[in-house]
């Protein structure tokens, strides 16, 4: 019954943990598979997700933040959560150390369209914890290999204190190169901070990319979502080019469950990502 | 085509719990229900339909898939096998048959094949029971409606029709046929048998149940216009309790939860019935949850059934076999809040 | 003295409609007809031409308090009850979910209910037994006298006298069969906790699947949730699917309390909830 189960999860081990900001309570987690064919058969597309699963805890399903041109590990970037019940797995996970040995599910659900995003100047807007799949794109861009095949790279990703930036040292990487242009901003920024301060709606709108064969890929809270949408419907961009990841509780990842629909379609395998025009078709009960 | 007096029927039952597992209607406190048959006097054919639907044969309330160990490794977690020999389900009405049709399209038809779904279909030979002629329905259902006939052949491997004191078996598929030539409890019909059995399906079709029929496309589209008309759905859910009958009732509700139940340190991960209906369904790690109130959940078990389900599949989540409205605590006729629906 | 329910109805419908022209309340909550006769549904009647659909017969066992705490504090509402449907109508004033001046109680007196899905006659074997509502602004027909006053407690009689090893037996076999559908919850006006415990993760108490250990805690806890509370209407009992007899339960539970503190649940809107409220003279049996 182990083998193609896909509620079986596949053993993998913890070999980094990397504290990304000032409040301690997210966490990257690099895993490496320990059976080398679990290894060989999880090729996965940015945008994609597993499931993260701990023995006596229950299943989590994470967004990989990775690109596939790491070799030799999977990173997800965790938040422990617990605003009204505390989370079992993330506060479980969080509170392990390198070396631990957890299950993973995947790759699970659809990815950002490659495919579509080839040829065009790509948005990348992001929001405090929402990155982690853009993370995964944007690496996967600008990968030697594939950077050819896109065209301009324009990053926006704000967070509200510069504590909580994820990926600090990557950002600071991409900010040194010429092939992609990084906007970083911060709500309020402290003494230290010497960058841009702005909402992310505004600063949108400040730096007005051109629709002109361009697709937004945008991540984060409801909140921003709701006034950053706007700017770029302002700027142009048709709902086809604009494309977000959904978030709903899940349980088997696989479209079994019947948990995470929206409408006729499961955020888990029909999405998580969907363009605007696609969501537009579906009623409103998320 | 074979025959037995169904007095003797307890004959064939211990034919087949030598091959097999039998899984039969017994007659409980509450109503009927199938279980495991242990003794095969136990089997009892004299019922309407069974209160819980047999969907627990190929999707038990509860399915076990990995043992495990809290301070144990990872890598020592056992998957549970399985463990199938050859499974009877006997006496199946003919919505419920269908109903095992829909749900092979969503849990082994359509992207991941699920395993313990896909294994016990395939160890069970199914024993389909035609609806009595004289007694083909109770107020509550209204699978005609739905395009199933009383008496419905498709879909059993063996298929039973009663006629009198007697009951006729009649192979439908090859899996049928071998299991029929093997079992010497039967007798041979006779050829007016064998006309009363076939004439039995035909009438079958046009036997009509309550509600009149609707093309399945037009019903998904409608719930689809009217899903945002909140004073719609706030008045057909005012009764509602929201609890789960209908839901762990319903021979084509699939939804589970995937739960570690840990005592002490042993403990075991498996999926358990979960229900659209339950406040926390839908509860979000964040605390945000999309469906707080219950015209929310009624709408979606509603317009999943007869809507989403159609879209995504093609066909419609339901078999008419009435047991959601049978057994509401508060009487709710779930098929027509679709009928109202139409109306708007 | 017979019941005339067609009576009792169209004086509903006349309360109903005087209630709704005069402005006094936003809604009833009464009864309609269902799939047939026999099966009726709990209705709520917003407009004057809402109140032709209102029934009343002896199948419209639904205690409608229930769907008291689903509406905004402040609504007007005009509520149909029965006896035991009073007594939970009166426990929700107690316990602040509902204010007295903003309900107008449609008192039903009668017997002879039936238990639409068996077709039996509901008595004090399944309810509590009164007759009378406890509590109401208008009255739906003649005071009910000369019925058999019968002890609510009588069906314990036998249950008690099986000791206590035997009684857990037989919880474990009857809860067995329960298949955590949570139509008692539901169906129990009293249940109104937004999380209920048995939902919530941590701390965990009690595993979702329908084991014997995890239905025992369930149905033990909420039992003792409603210590003092459960006003005895036999609306679980009748709403599980599966045939608990969840009422030896909440009769045994009333009678504990209703022993060790002299209160009744839902029999007074000036009693204090019984086991919210501290008196010195309380019994400290609870304490053995």
């Amino acid at each position: 019954m182990c083998s193609n189960n896909p509620y079986i999860p596949m053993p993998v081990e913890i070999i980094k943990i990397i504290d990304e900001v000032d409040t301690h309570d997210i966490k990257s987690f690099r895993l490496k598979f320990l059976n080398k064919e679990d290894e060989a058969k999880f090729k996965y597309l940015p945008g994609q997700f597993s499931e993260l699963s701990i023995y006596g805890k229950g299943e989590s399903p994470i967004g990989i933040a990775s690109s596939p041109t790491e070799p030799g590990y999977v990173e997800f970037t965790v938040q422990r959560a617990g605003a009204i019940q505390p989370g079992l797995v993330t506060a479980a996970l969080h509170d392990m150390d390198e070396g631990a040995k957890i299950g993973l599910r995947g790759p699970l659900g659809n990815s950002w369209p490659i495919e579509f995003l080839e040829k065009k100047n790509i948005v990348v807007v992001g929001g405090g914890f929402a990155f982690t799949t853009l993370r995964s794109l944007i690496n996967y861009m600008l990968y030697s290999d594939n950077r050819s095949r896109f065209g301009e790279i324009t990053v926006i990703y704000g967070a509200r204190t510069s504590g909580l930036l994820l990926y600090k040292d990557e950002l600071a990487a991409w900010e040194k190169r010429d092939d992609i242009k990084t906007i970083i901003t911060v709500d309020k920024g402290d003494e230290t901070w010497k960058g841009r301060e702005g909402f992310v709606p505004a600063v949108c709108k400040d730096i007005a990319p051109s629709p002109k064969n361009a697709v937004v890929v945008i991540c984060g809270p409801p909140i921003m979502i709701k006034f950053t949408l706007p700017v770029f419907f302002e700027l142009g961009f048709s709902k086809e080019n604009i494309l977000t990841s959904l978030e709903m509780r899940m349980k088997c990842g696989i479209g079994k469950c019947g948990r995470c629909n929206v409408g006729y379609k499961y955020v888990c395998s029909d999405g998580p990502v969907f363009s605007l025009a696609e969501l537009d078709e579906l009623p409103r009960d998320f | 085509m074979k025959k037995t007096a169904i007095q003797k029927i307890s004959d064939l039952a211990a034919e087949l719990l030598e091959k097999g597992t039998l899984v039969a209607p017994i007659k409980e406190d509450a109503g009927f229900n199938f279980r495991e048959i242990s003794d095969a006097k136990q089997v009892d054919l004299n019922f309407y339909n069974t209160l819980m639907s047999p969907k627990s044969a190929f999707f038990p309330q509860t399915e076990d898939f990995v043992r495990y160990n809290k301070n144990k490794s990872v890598l020592e977690a056992q998957c549970v096998d399985m463990n199938l020999g050859p499974v009877f389900l006997f006496g199946v009405r003919p919505c419920d048959v269908k109903s095992f049709e829909i749900m092979d399209i969503h849990f082994s038809g359509t992207g991941a094949v699920d395993p313990y779904w896909k294994k016990r279909r395939e160890a069970t030979t199914i024993f389909g029971y035609a609806f009595d002629p004289n007694a083909p329905a109770d107020g509550a259902d209204f699978y005609s409606t739905l395009g199933i006939g009383a008496a419905d052949p498709e879909g059993s491997d063996i298929f039973m029709i009663k006629k009198g004191d007697d009951l006729l078996f009649k192979a439908v598929t090859p899996k049928g046929e071998n299991l029929l030539a093997s079992l010497s409890s039967l007798a041979d019909a006779s050829k007016d048998e064998i006309k009363y059995f076939d004439e039995t399906v035909v009438s079958g079709r046009s036997f009509k149940t309550r509600f009149t029929c609707v093309d399945t496309k037009v019903i998904a589209k409608k719930l689809e216009d009217i899903f945002h008309k909140t004073e719609f759905w706030d008045k057909v859910s005012e009764a509602c309790l929201s609890c789960g009958v209908c839901t762990f009732v319903c021979p084509t509700c699939y939804c589970f939860d995937i739960c570690d139940e840990t005592l002490f340190s042993q403990g075991v991960r498996r999926r358990v019935w979960d229900a659209c209906m339950f406040t926390d369904f839908t509860l979000e790690a964040s605390g945000h949850n999309p469906r707080t109130k219950v015209y929310q959940r009624l709408r979606q078990k509603i317009c999943h059934k007869y809507s989403f389900h159609i879209r995504k599949y093609g066909v419609i989540s339901c078999v008419g076999c009435g047991r959601c409205t049978r057994n509401c605590p508060v009487n709710i006729d779930i098929f027509s809040i679709v009928d109202e629906a139409l109306k708007e | 003295m017979s019941i005339n329910f067609k009576k009792i109805e169209d004086s509903l419908k006349a309360e109903a409609k005087k209630l709704l022209e005069e402005g006094k309340v936003s809604i009833v909550l009464a009864y309609k007809k269902g799939y047939d006769d026999k099966h009726p549904m709990p209705y709520v009647a917003r407009k004057i031409s809402d109140v032709e659909n209102i029934v009343f017969n002896e199948y419209c066992t639904a205690n409608m308090a229930r769907y008291l705490v689903r509406y905004p504090r402040g609504t007007k509402i005009a509520i149909a009850v029965k006896a035991s449907d009073s007594r939970a109508v009166i426990q929700l004033i107690q316990e602040d979910k509902v204010k007295r001046e903003d309900l107008i109680v449609l008192g039903i007196p009668v017997y002879g209910m039936k238990n639409f899905k068996t077709g039996k006659t509901i008595d004090s074997k399944t309810t509590c037994g009164i007759y009378n509502p406890v509590l109401y602004d208008v009255l739906l027909g003649e005071e009910v006298h000369g019925q058999p006053v019968v002890p609510p407690y009588g069906v314990l009689i036998e249950y008690e006298k099986i000791d206590k090893d035997a009684r857990w037996a037989f919880w474990e076999k009857e809860f067995d069969r329960c298949i955590r559908c949570y139509a008692c919850r539901k169906a129990c006006p009293m249940c109104y906790c937004d999380p209920c415990f048995i939902d919530q993760n941590k701390p965990k108490w009690g595993e979702k699947s329908p084991e014997s250990h995890g239905n025992l805690m369930y149905h033990l806890t909420r039992f003792h949730h409603l210590a003092g509370r459960c006003i005895d209407c036999g609306e679980c009992s009748r709403a599980c699917p599966v045939d608990i007899p969840l009422y030896l339960f909440h009769k045994k539970v009333a009678k504990e309390c209703e022993e060790m503190f002299g209160q009744a649940a839902g029999m007074s809107i000036e009693d204090k909830p019984v086991l919210v409220n501290f008196r010195v003279d309380d019994s400290d049996k609870i304490l053995e």
